[in-house]
């Protein structure tokens, strides 16, 4: 079997010359995936846009309506309350996942040793499925006989006479917490094997150069890890607004609606209200900000940042 | 190979050794407390003052084995297994053609397909089961399979497509040059290099798969039932049998950490190659 | 001779028809009534708990009676409510008859998904006319499947709220003089709210303080209700409290009256009660009060009965046996009849369903008396929808009396909820005031008026 090693052997010429397949192949290569994701990605979308502009009250679609239902949406203030709770929730959560996240892969670099037992164990939170996590932090903090709420909360007297998931203020930075946990290591495991593949050229010029660390840190190594940094952040910032089986299981937005995220909304107008359209609404509108802000990160990050 | 700001003397490793270890104990102390509560007795567990000492007990195992859990685990193997296959087969030689050739208006399909994650997946939930129910495609594999695309090829052709950016064009271009057949190309140059990339980001889509409880818990049914969505069963009318909770969420557990174990050099040189440039 | 040996035969087996009793004249009527539609197979979705699983077990009979196969399939509350709706709501007809809560006939009758029974009831090859009707009991019976003339399937279950505490802490020597001491009257299951009050505020003890006796090893308290938004949380506010306080939240017509001062007095109640509830009651749930009791955490509750079957017995809960039963309690000076929560509930037949006749069968078939009397007996015991159960052997004889007499007097004054279309609605934005009066984030009084704004911006007149 032909190795890379072998392909080096090959001459490599100085300009590329046109290849000779045809123009459409390409195409052809993309067309699975592009035929797959029209069918189960644009149609059930496209549906669902069209759900949005009827009434459509327990799954049966009456009139058209227009705008109505996205009216209706944008003046309601439990939908701003969600937005509201979900940029509060990326925006601690996902930086701290950053964070903690560097600096763990920093650490591993560090010539660890059992390494290899020890980051798929420290990556176990991410492995496990959400629903499962939800259970854990419900066993550890729930209300009075929860491991951590009743050896810990209760214990010293930290929270008062509430509990974690009662009290308005503090469920959502536990939901937060145990985002963070459950993530943190997602970032870790990125980012080291993000440094693991760093060359060393670089350091050795700069330990030539007497750089100490945090000079070698900042202009050398984050430069470096940036395009990872913008693809990992990308998809955590999306995936952390859309969280769910977590927040339902521990609180389902409660007390009151003090953790009400967008999916657990879209979940009570979906199954308990049975109000199609307007969830149908609240997708689209999601849909769309999102669509705006990822071009505006991918374009700017391509310039600038060389991600993509 | 191995890249450190340090010196790797023992004293400084030990050190650093220690530390994440100390980290990961605490860290990882609620999965540990988990395990265990799968052979507490139901009077001990939950019991105030925390009981640490008790005499373990198979009855939740038993009560597990006795509904049928296995073929949960079974049917979220086959699903998991085959979806992640479809997706490596279909999306592989998207992400390549992203990252080589130069196409109308690809910016703009690459932005669709992540676009198709965008929207959250519980309103989303509703329609797919509106459109399954009309094409009969509730309670079936291929449904539940086709929904997992949804989420899963945007994901693997986004990120397959960086790892792909960055395989050295040369060894391509020149194998070209002396006259070898793309498929050649692929095969013998191309897949090799790209392997470890495949595997990690197939391993990622197959965890996203696996855990996965929504869609799984609307489109499914008494034909096609996942681990995650058995769950819930665990909410008797007895209360909440915490014990047989945490076999089934451990026995989630297991077969993606041994995956994770085994596979791990492939994945961390896969999700290498595909981020960092230089 | 011939003639003659025929005339015995038949006098034979038609007295051997007679002596098996009515029960068996009636099992033959379903054998009969199913014959064109053997080899049927219908989907029976219900809710699981200790009762279902019985009459699980006994659906074979049923198959072999009839000849008509049955996938009968179980579901925990929140999952029979989520998926038997999508079901009927999409129209796809997977089940063939689904289990309602009385408080979702609203909903699934105004978006038109349930197929009225009225021209089965009317058809004499279908309709056992033994099925003795009359012997449900007939307030919840009623007011569930009838519904503007039309009727919606029979009664199913009876669910029913009781009052629930700890007997042997009502009957310690010690706790009980010094109850009379602070009080001036004997410690007694609870009969009225301040006495729940009272009871509640005297056995609220931290850890290291004696109840009976003993030392407490944790801190205990006087009483557990459920909390967690949503549930039936609610549910247990507006007819335990709100209605025996003389108020409701909608009036005849169905315009919402929640503002009013009988309503604030029975949220100030309801907030009284909560101090004396461990700090993890705004998350529990209709499972999790029963569970707290059964680990001996808290001293009363008002709690479902049927769940009760599922802790006092012995195995499931180190104070199994040690539990006493009572009505729901009343206000002081209250005229009138006691209200209690309860949630009757039915199985009705899918609009969408294409064997309408084989499951009326099969649904007339699950309250037949004789099947019935044989769930009770098998599950020890159940939750009656006859009134003729309350004399079964099983039921008559219990040594949990105080249980079914209790259940007895929830029973024989419940309702079927309100039709409202909008109840997950209503509900939804009730429940979270429930919730912040009761942790004290809102007062009695501004609770009143908020759920009242909340009620109007949701309907001017809710009844369907």
């Amino acid at each position: 079997m032909t190795t890379a090693a072998d392909a080096i052997a090959v001459p490599s010429s100085a300009a590329p010359t046109p290849t000779r397949e045809r123009f459409w192949y390409p195409y052809l290569l993309i067309a699975p995936s592009m035929i797959v994701l029209t069918v189960v990605s644009l149609i059930p979308f496209l549906y669902t846009v069209f759900l949005s502009l009827h009434a459509a009250k327990f799954g049966r679609v009456t009139d058209f309506i227009g705008l109505d239902n996205y009216i209706q949406l944008l003046t309601d203030p439990r939908f701003w309350n969600s937005i509201g709770i979900a940029v509060i929730f990326v925006g601690i959560a996902v930086p701290i996942e950053f964070m903690l996240g560097l600096i763990g892969a920093l650490v591993l670099n560090q010539n660890v040793r059992g390494r290899s037992i020890l980051v798929p164990l420290l990556f176990m939170p991410t492995m496990m499925a959400p629903i499962v996590v939800g259970l854990l932090w419900k066993i550890m903090l729930a209300g009075s006989w929860g491991f951590f709420s009743y050896n810990v909360l209760e214990r010293f007297h930290l929270i008062g006479n509430t509990s974690v998931f009662a009290s308005p203020d503090l469920a959502l930075f536990a939901l937060i917490f145990v985002d963070i946990w459950q993530w943190t290591p997602f970032m870790m495991l990125a980012f080291f094997a993000g440094l693991q593949a760093l060359p060393l050229g670089p350091y050795r010029a700069a330990a030539i150069d007497g750089a100490n660390g945090v000079q070698i840190f900042f202009n050398i190594t984050l430069p470096m890890l940036t395009p990872l940094l913008a693809v990992i952040g990308l998809l955590r910032f999306i995936d952390a607004f859309k969280v769910f089986d977590t927040v339902f299981i521990l609180t389902n937005g409660g007390p009151g609606i003090a953790t009400e995220t967008p999916s657990i909304l879209a979940n009570k107008m979906t199954f308990e209200f049975w109000n199609i359209g307007e969830a149908s609404a609240m997708a689209v509108l999601i849909w769309i900000a999102f669509f705006v802000f990822c071009n505006v990160f991918y374009q700017v990050a391509k310039k600038r940042l060389n991600a993509f | 190979m191995t890249q450190s700001t340090a010196s790797s003397r023992s004293s400084g490793s030990l050190f650093w050794t220690g530390a994440v270890i100390a980290y990961a104990a605490v860290v990882l102390f609620p999965i540990f407390w988990m395990a265990l509560m799968m052979v507490m007795p139901n009077d001990a567990m939950f019991a105030r003052p925390t009981v640490f000492l008790f005499k373990p007990t198979l009855d939740h195992f038993n009560y597990v084995l006795e509904q049928g859990f296995y073929w949960s685990l079974l049917t979220s193997f086959v699903l998991c297994t085959v979806s992640t296959a479809l997706i490596i087969v279909i999306g592989t030689p998207a992400a390549y053609a992203f990252a080589r050739f130069e196409m109308k208006l690809k910016d703009d399909l690459f932005l669709f397909i992540l676009a198709t994650r965008m929207a959250p997946p519980v309103c989303l939930a509703i329609p797919f089961y509106l459109i399954f129910a009309k094409i009969n495609l509730l309670d079936t594999f291929l449904g539940l399979t086709l929904a997992y695309m949804t989420f899963n090829l945007s994901f693997y052709v986004w990120v397959l497509r960086s790892f792909c950016r960055d395989l050295p064009a040369e060894l391509e271009e020149a194998a070209a040059l002396e006259g070898w057949s793309r498929a050649q190309i692929f095969r013998r140059i191309v897949f090799p290099l790209l392997r470890n990339g495949i595997v990690a980001t197939a391993v990622l889509c197959f965890i996203f798969a696996w855990n996965e409880f929504l869609f799984a818990f609307m489109l499914g049914g008494e034909n096609v039932q996942t681990l995650p969505v058995s769950i819930p069963k665990l909410i008797t009318s007895q209360g909440v049998r915490w014990g047989e909770m945490a076999v089934v969420g451990i026995t989630a557990l297991l077969p993606v950490l041994a995956a994770v174990f085994v596979l791990q050099r492939h994945i961390v040189r896969g999700l290498t190659l595909g981020a960092v440039k230089g | 001779m011939k003639r003659r040996s025929w005339y015995i035969a038949a006098a034979v087996s038609a007295s051997a028809m007679l002596s098996a009793g009515p029960a068996a004249w009636a099992q033959s009527f379903y054998a009969t009534a199913a014959k064109p539609y053997k080899g049927t197979t219908i989907r029976v979705l219900d809710e699981i708990t200790p009762l279902q699983e019985t009459l699980k077990t006994m659906v074979p009979e049923f198959e072999k009676e009839t000849g008509i196969t049955v996938k009968y399939e179980l579901l925990n509350h929140f999952e029979v409510i989520n998926k038997g709706q999508a079901d009927m709501l999409s129209g796809r007809g997977y089940y063939d008859a689904v289990m309602l809560h009385g408080l979702q006939l609203g909903p699934m009758l105004s978006a038109g998904v349930v197929r009225p029974i009225d021209d089965l009831v009317k058809n004499g090859k279908l309709f056992n006319p033994k099925l003795d009707t009359a012997d449900f009991i007939q307030k919840p019976y009623k007011s569930l499947s009838f519904y503007k003339g039309k009727q919606y399937g029979f009664i199913n279950w009876n669910y029913n709220q009781v009052y629930w505490a700890r007997a042997d802490l009502l009957n310690d020597a010690d706790e009980r003089a010094a109850f009379k001491t602070k009080y001036g009257y004997d410690l007694a299951p609870a009969k009225t709210f301040k006495q729940m009050l009272d009871i509640a505020a005297f056995f609220t003890r931290k850890k290291g303080e004696k109840l009976a006796g003993k030392t407490l090893d944790s801190d205990f308290y006087g009483v557990v209700l459920e909390g967690i938004k949503g549930g039936s949380t609610f549910g247990t506010l507006w007819r335990n409290f709100i209605q025996n306080y003389g108020g409701d939240i909608i009036d005849a017509k169905g315009q919402p009256t929640f503002d009013t001062p009988q309503t604030v007095a029975a949220l100030t109640m309801w907030r009284e009660l909560w101090k004396y509830a461990p700090p993890g009651i705004a998350e529990y749930s209709l499972v999790d009060v029963p569970t707290v009791m059964g680990k001996g955490i808290a001293a009363q509750t008002l709690a479902w009965s049927d769940f009760v079957l599922g802790i006092d017995k012995p195995g499931a809960s180190p104070f199994a046996g040690k539990f006493v039963y009572g009505p729901i309690p009343m206000v002081e000076g209250q005229k009138g009849e006691r209200h209690a929560e309860a949630e009757p509930s039915l199985e009705i037949i899918s609009k969408a369903s294409k064997h309408p006749e084989a499951t009326f069968i099969f649904l007339q078939w699950l309250v037949d008396k004789k099947t019935q009397a044989e769930l009770i007996a098998t599950g020890k015991g159940g939750v009656p929808i006859r009134t003729s159960s309350w004399d079964l052997p099983v039921i008559k004889d219990s040594p949990n009396k105080s249980l079914f007499e209790a259940m007895k007097s929830t029973l024989a004054v419940a309702t079927a909820k309100p039709k409202l279309p909008k109840y997950y609605e209503l509900y939804d934005a009730l429940s979270g005031i429930a919730q912040e009066v009761g942790l004290g984030k809102l007062s009695p009084a501004d609770g009143a008026k908020k759920g009242q704004a909340e009620m109007l911006k949701l309907c001017k007149t809710c009844l369907l």
